[in-house]
């Protein structure tokens, strides 16, 4: 549950120094919005406000309620990218639809998802169990892989319009056509078209393509009804969002705490600098989830002695979020290693990306330091340990796979770091010997 | 194993349907597919031939097969349920002697072999082994003992059935050539030339040449088969019908298709009713609206919907496209195209971790084919759109969001 404690608790001399009393009611009542933030962020459950899908929550939410109550059969595909609210639209449509007491007693779930049931053997075992079938004595399914399938259609060909109807969410749908003959697929589509118990099959994805997948026999039962999640909002809308995610509504705490808090988070909004970090997050990437990411950072770095957030949390979030893993790397290997690489880039240019060897690294490290530096030269078992580290590294890469019985020195590489981050990273290193910053920007041709 | 008391049912609704209230309900329910009629619209002269086929078989006592093709949706499987329906109607008015129906589906088993358990099941009830079962019915069906009546098999998804011995097909084709077997045999598949392309010799020469084809429907056919369901309902536009009929027909000739856009163009008009007026006619535009959610591709609106950066992204892999003159980028190259596109854009440069993981969305969607993470930067980019559907997306008005 907690992911991040309360961090930066104040040690003994720090807390002598704050002149400020802390109320120990407002801390808890911090802990609490915290709790519910977390929450809201991580477990994701219901959004406060969903934004931008009411269309297709509308046609959704009337295609499950026509099957729940007048027992029509149906099939829908819901796809969008990754992140952009599918399975977070559907819970809220259940939720919505079972507080209806004759809904609620006459619709039954069945979740699968395609990284769990990974064939159709346990996703029929899955569907059973789930059903409560008569072949099922609490969590255990009797019987083999065909007889549990034989059973399953048995039951739904029995069922008729009186029997209840089954909701069927199959999250990672294209996990799913990628089963021997789709015979799960085929099946659901099947009853879904006849006179049988009545089903709706909700398949959830993020490949726009996943029709293609579909064997002809399965797609002639498809009903084609596609549902997109696009997130097609603007600048505006997203702020919007991003606020409505930080205000609490509800009433944990006192509401003292909870209406400066709201106050604070509008500040926030007009907020010159927290606008441009949105702006920036948005030119990237427009999902909720990154989203969350940042305001759960903002978030968690709130204690009593920083109470509500500010524009800095949300420019040093937005830093944590983008830093490039490979510039943090260089910035942790040694001067020699540095060297090697430099050594590369510049066999990377002459000869056109071509691949290298250790031998042609080497030499190329051993002109340098023997003309043109004052650096010691190492010896060569010392380079190739280097080289190895950078290997291990996965900063160098062998272009011809590891099972190749060629001596290690004559092993064909290629770099795998761009020469902009390079000369990043040069900028950046601690103490970088002034010869080498000047080898790396000479260009060799 | 399962015990055999066990009776499979799907627990029951605790109050009843509602019946449909308003004309178009009622129309939704007769265009559900699962609605088959007692006689299917333009499939007469095949219900003849099968009906004619299997009667005379019955009448004489004797066995055979019959190889029945067609593409998904133009009504095989319903028509042989007609042909069962109507011959047990004919042994009720007493002009036929009694047979048995037993159908397998090649999709609904596990593996082929148990279409033979399948079999027994329905023939005897016993439940076996898939080898115990094709002996026993081997035994059944190859000695002489008082034959009572014939026995009608549909074999639907032949093609599923095949093994690599085909001992499953070939036994199929070969009982009802037994002289006491006194089995007929309906197999129903996709491909018209499936004997020739799989089977062995010695397994088609046993299917024989009483062969049929189910031509896909042309739009008259489509027309009637919705105008026949919308009888004595005044719920659609006749050129609305026709709309959908002809779009359908160019496309592919499926029923199941045609159906399913006109009971979504229902629920579109009543969508689209400014109130609950119960007299609404589906007029063409609501088709219209049906047939674009249905065949066209979301492609343009996704990328329209893209972030800044991935927009940019695809302008840069274009640009690499038109530098090299091929049609496939490494990723270190589609980088450098970015920096400078964002220099021109005056948009801040990303990261290479950044533009990696927003290489690895637009491969998740599929609108690139993008190799696996690890290559790093020699991950080798491919589009899965044409050049001109990103071009056309991202006309100036619409490159960037406000």
């Amino acid at each position: 549950m907690f992911l991040v404690g309360i961090q930066g608790v104040p040690s003994v001399e720090e807390k002598s120094k704050t002149t400020k009393e802390v109320d120990p009611g407002e801390i808890t009542s911090l802990q609490n919005v915290q709790d519910e933030l977390r929450l809201r962020f991580c477990q994701n459950p219901l959004s406060p406000a969903l934004y931008g899908y009411e269309k297709e929550r509308r046609q959704l939410f009337d295609l499950i309620k026509r099957t729940a109550s007048t027992g029509e059969s149906n099939s829908v595909l819901v796809i969008g990218p990754r992140g952009s609210g599918k399975t977070m639209t559907l819970n809220s449509i259940y939720n919505e639809l079972i507080e209806d007491d004759n809904i609620r007693e006459n619709l039954l779930q069945v979740k699968l998802n395609g990284l769990l049931q990974t064939d159709d053997k346990i996703a029929l075992k899955e569907i059973t169990r789930q059903l409560q079938l008569e072949n099922t004595l609490g969590d255990k399914v009797f019987g083999s892989f065909a007889e549990t399938l034989q059973f399953l259609l048995d039951a739904l060909k029995c069922g008729s319009q009186s029997s209840k109807p089954i909701l069927f969410i199959l999250e990672e749908f294209d996990m799913f056509a990628h089963y021997k003959n789709q015979t799960l697929l085929y099946n659901l589509f099947d009853i879904a078209q006849s006179d049988q118990a009545p089903i709706c099959v909700v398949g959830v994805t993020c490949r726009l393509d996943v029709i293609e997948l579909l064997e002809k026999r399965v797609k002639s039962r498809f009903s084609h009804r596609q549902v997109y999640f696009l997130n097609n909002y603007n600048f505006e809308n997203y702020c919007n969002i991003c606020m409505s995610y930080l205000r609490i509504e509800s009433k944990p705490v006192s509401s003292d705490f909870i209406k400066e808090w709201n106050k604070q988070v509008e500040k926030l909004s007009k907020d010159g600098t927290v606008r441009d970090v949105l702006q920036q997050q948005f030119n990237f990437n427009k999902d909720i989830r990154a989203l969350h990411h940042i305001l759960m950072y903002v978030v968690c770095q709130l204690n009593e002695t920083h109470t509500f957030p500010t524009p800095s949390d949300f420019v040093e979030a937005m830093k944590v979020t983008t830093t490039d893993s490979k510039s943090a790397m260089l910035h942790g290997i040694s001067i020699l290693e540095l060297c090697l690489i430099i050594a590369m880039k510049h066999l990377t240019d002459i000869y056109d990306g071509e691949p290298f060897n250790f031998e042609m690294v080497y030499s190329e490290y051993a002109k340098f330091a023997q003309k043109r530096s004052s650096m010691q030269m190492y010896e060569k078992a010392v380079v190739l340990k280097a080289f190895e580290h950078l290997l291990a590294l996965e900063l160098v890469k062998s272009t011809d796979g590891s099972g190749t019985r060629i001596q290690k020195e004559y092993r064909l590489m290629s770099l795998l770091i761009h020469p902009s981050q390079i000369t990043d990273a040069l900028q950046k290193y601690p103490q970088c010997p002034t010869e080498v910053k000047q080898w790396a920007s000479t260009s060799v041709i | 194993s399962t015990a055999s008391e066990v009776t499979p049912h799907i627990p029951g609704r605790s109050r009843p349907l509602m019946s449909p209230s308003s004309v178009l309900e009622e129309a939704r329910a007769r265009l559900h597919v699962s609605a088959v009629p007692d006689s299917l619209p333009c499939r007469e002269k095949e219900f003849e031939d099968i009906f004619s086929f299997v009667e005379s078989k019955i009448l004489d006592g004797t066995g055979g097969c019959m190889y029945i093709s067609g593409v998904p949706g133009t009504g095989k499987t319903a028509t042989v349920h007609e042909v069962i329906r109507a011959l047990n109607k004919a042994y009720e008015d007493g002009e036929l002697s009694q047979f048995k129906y037993i159908s397998i589906n090649g999709m609904r088993l596990t593996e082929p072999r148990q279409a033979y358990v399948q079999i027994l099941k329905q023939l005897t009830g016993q439940k076996a082994t898939p080898d115990h079962a094709a002996d026993l019915l081997n035994k059944k069906f190859t000695t002489p003992g008082p034959r009572k009546e014939t026995i009608v098999m549909l074999a639907d998804e032949l093609d599923l059935l095949w093994t690599r011995k085909q001992d499953v097909m070939y036994n199929l084709f070969d009982w009802p050539s037994q002289r006491h077997a006194r089995l007929v045999v309906l197999a129903v598949a996709n491909t018209m030339d499936l004997p020739e392309r799989i089977m062995m010799k010695r397994v088609a020469s046993r299917i024989g040449l009483t062969r049929m084809t189910f031509q896909p429907y042309t739009f008259k056919q489509l027309q009637e088969i919705v105008v026949s369901r919308m009888k004595g309902l005044k719920a659609f536009d006749s050129d609305a019908i026709q709309l959908a009929a002809r779009k359908v027909a160019a496309v592919s000739g499926d029923a199941r298709r045609a159906l399913d856009i006109c009971r979504r163009s229902t629920e579109i008009a009543e969508n689209r009713s400014p109130s609950k007026k119960t007299n609404i006619l589906v007029g063409m535009s609501h088709v219209d609206a049906a047939l674009q959610e249905m065949f066209s591709s979301p492609k343009i609106v996704t990328i329209r919907g893209l972030s800044n950066q991935e927009k940019l992204f695809l302008r840069a892999i274009v640009a690499e496209f038109t530098r090299s003159g091929l049609e496939e980028a490494e990723f270190s190259r589609i980088y450098t195209q970015h920096i400078s596109l964002c220099r021109f854009e005056g948009l801040t440069p990303p990261t290479t971790s950044q533009l990696a993981s927003i290489c690895s969305r637009l491969g998740s969607i599929r609108l690139l084919l993008v190799e696996h993470g690890r290559h790093d930067l020699q991950m080798r980019v491919r589009l899965n759109i044409s050049q001109d559907d990103i071009l056309f997306a991202l006309k100036k008005k619409q490159m960037f969001d406000e």
